[in-house]
């Protein structure tokens, strides 16, 4: 097996008897699976939903449901390999072909990476470590009638409301600005989204 | 309302002692800023100075608090609103000396009586920057910039108090969210505008 583009790892044994496998597939159930696999990567969560469809695939085919997730596993290693190194569809089907499915399934494949790529990329950035993730931002603002120090006040007041996601926990941060801060928030937040935009 | 009861005018009178105007003045500054449970303290370092009893001081502090106060609550800001608080007997040049001095503070107490009241822990300080993210577990190379907001926020202001805690806070925000707490702020702004126009 030629350098793979996928994965500097030597790839586990069972790989090449489970492409061989695949390749036993007509073209219309390595379709239907192909399907299945991909709308688990877009949708990750639903782990529930896609082991059913697995287990829907292999009654239907008449294959054994053991087998089928071995498979599973072994062609699940590309996309993820190539989604952490950016590859291009040419790369994954070389990858495809390298570990021994047939070019004609591999050609498929990699096209389906193409088409789902974009969403699966941005799934990727999404998942990127962010610390304290803001959420969510609750407003309101209001009038000072009077307090126990000043009888008639007539100030102008802003509460904001963060949701903040720490760790696994959102926590509630609340804030109360006057209106000379809440310009000067909102100029500087300008500037920030000038700036963020300037590096997109 | 009256502002103060007669005895404590007549508290006030002690004041006639004194040994000068400024004296009197830094009398009141430190009665308006203290906090009722801290009047004790005061009286006792004022008494000596003013050579009466610790009961006598007691009570010039209490009424002297009182009156200050009184004037900010009200927002009283003229010099007559002010002299007619006094009664008929009270010294001529004593009632014009506090009125004065009252006069002299009166808007920054009020400015301070303003940034003290009770609100949610308020916002004192705000930091931003700007990083590129070129690399994480899920994906070996990226350029995605984000943007990290530290808050600094107070807890908890009291009157004249002098060491209230600031917690920083950092948030961090995806362009995304940028955009979306922007378009909040706009309409903020816009609620704002409609609300100074009516």
């Amino acid at each position: 097996m030629g350098l793979l583009n996928f994965t500097h790892e030597p790839v586990p044994e069972a790989v090449s008897a489970d492409m061989h496998n695949l390749n036993q597939l007509s073209a219309q159930q390595f379709s239907a699976l192909t399907e299945v696999l991909f709308r688990f990567l877009t949708e990750p969560k639903e782990v529930e939903r896609f082991l059913t469809q697995l287990s829907d695939f292999a009654t239907m085919n008449k294959i054994s449901l053991g087998p089928l997730k071995n498979i599973v596993k072994s062609i699940l290693l590309v996309p993820n390999g190539a989604l952490k190194r950016n590859l291009s569809s040419e790369q994954v089907r070389a990858d495809f072909i390298a570990l021994g499915l047939s070019e004609e399934k591999a050609s498929y494949f990699a096209e389906q990476w193409k088409v789902n790529s974009p969403t699966l990329t941005r799934l990727a950035v999404g998942q990127t470590l962010m610390i304290n993730q803001l959420i969510d931002m609750e407003w309101k603002f209001g009038v000072t009638a009077g307090s126990s120090e000043l009888e008639k006040v007539g100030s102008i007041f802003l509460q904001l409301k963060l949701v903040i996601k720490k760790g696994s926990q959102l926590e509630n941060v609340y804030v109360e600005l006057t209106l000379p801060q809440f310009y000067s928030f909102l100029h500087e937040m300008e500037r920030v989204k000038t700036s963020l935009e300037s590096f997109s | 309302m009256a502002a103060l009861r007669d005895g404590e005018f007549a508290a006030l009178q002690i004041l006639l002692k004194a040994p000068s105007k400024d004296a009197v003045r830094q009398l009141c500054q430190e009665c308006f800023c203290s906090p009722p449970a801290a009047l004790g303290p005061l009286a006792q370092r004022a008494g000596p100075g003013l050579a009466v009893s610790a009961e006598e001081a007691e009570q010039l502090v209490s009424a002297l608090h009182n009156l200050t106060r009184h004037v900010v609550y009200r927002g009283l800001t003229r010099a007559e609103d002010i002299l007619c608080l006094f009664p008929e007997n009270f010294h001529q040049n004593l009632k014009n000396l506090l009125t004065k001095i009252i006069l002299e503070n009166i808007s920054a107490w009020r400015n301070e009586a303003q940034a003290s009241q009770i609100s949610l822990p308020r916002l004192v300080d705000m930091d931003w920057r700007v990083d590129i993210k070129t690399s994480s577990d899920s994906i070996m190379r990226m350029a995605v910039p984000t943007c990290l907001l530290q808050l600094k926020i107070q807890e908890d202001a009291a009157l004249c108090g002098n060491n209230p805690v600031v917690s920083a806070l950092t948030v961090e925000l995806s362009k995304e969210t940028l955009d979306t707490m922007l378009e909040g702020l706009g309409r903020i702004r816009d609620q704002l505008c409609a609300v100074a126009n009516k």
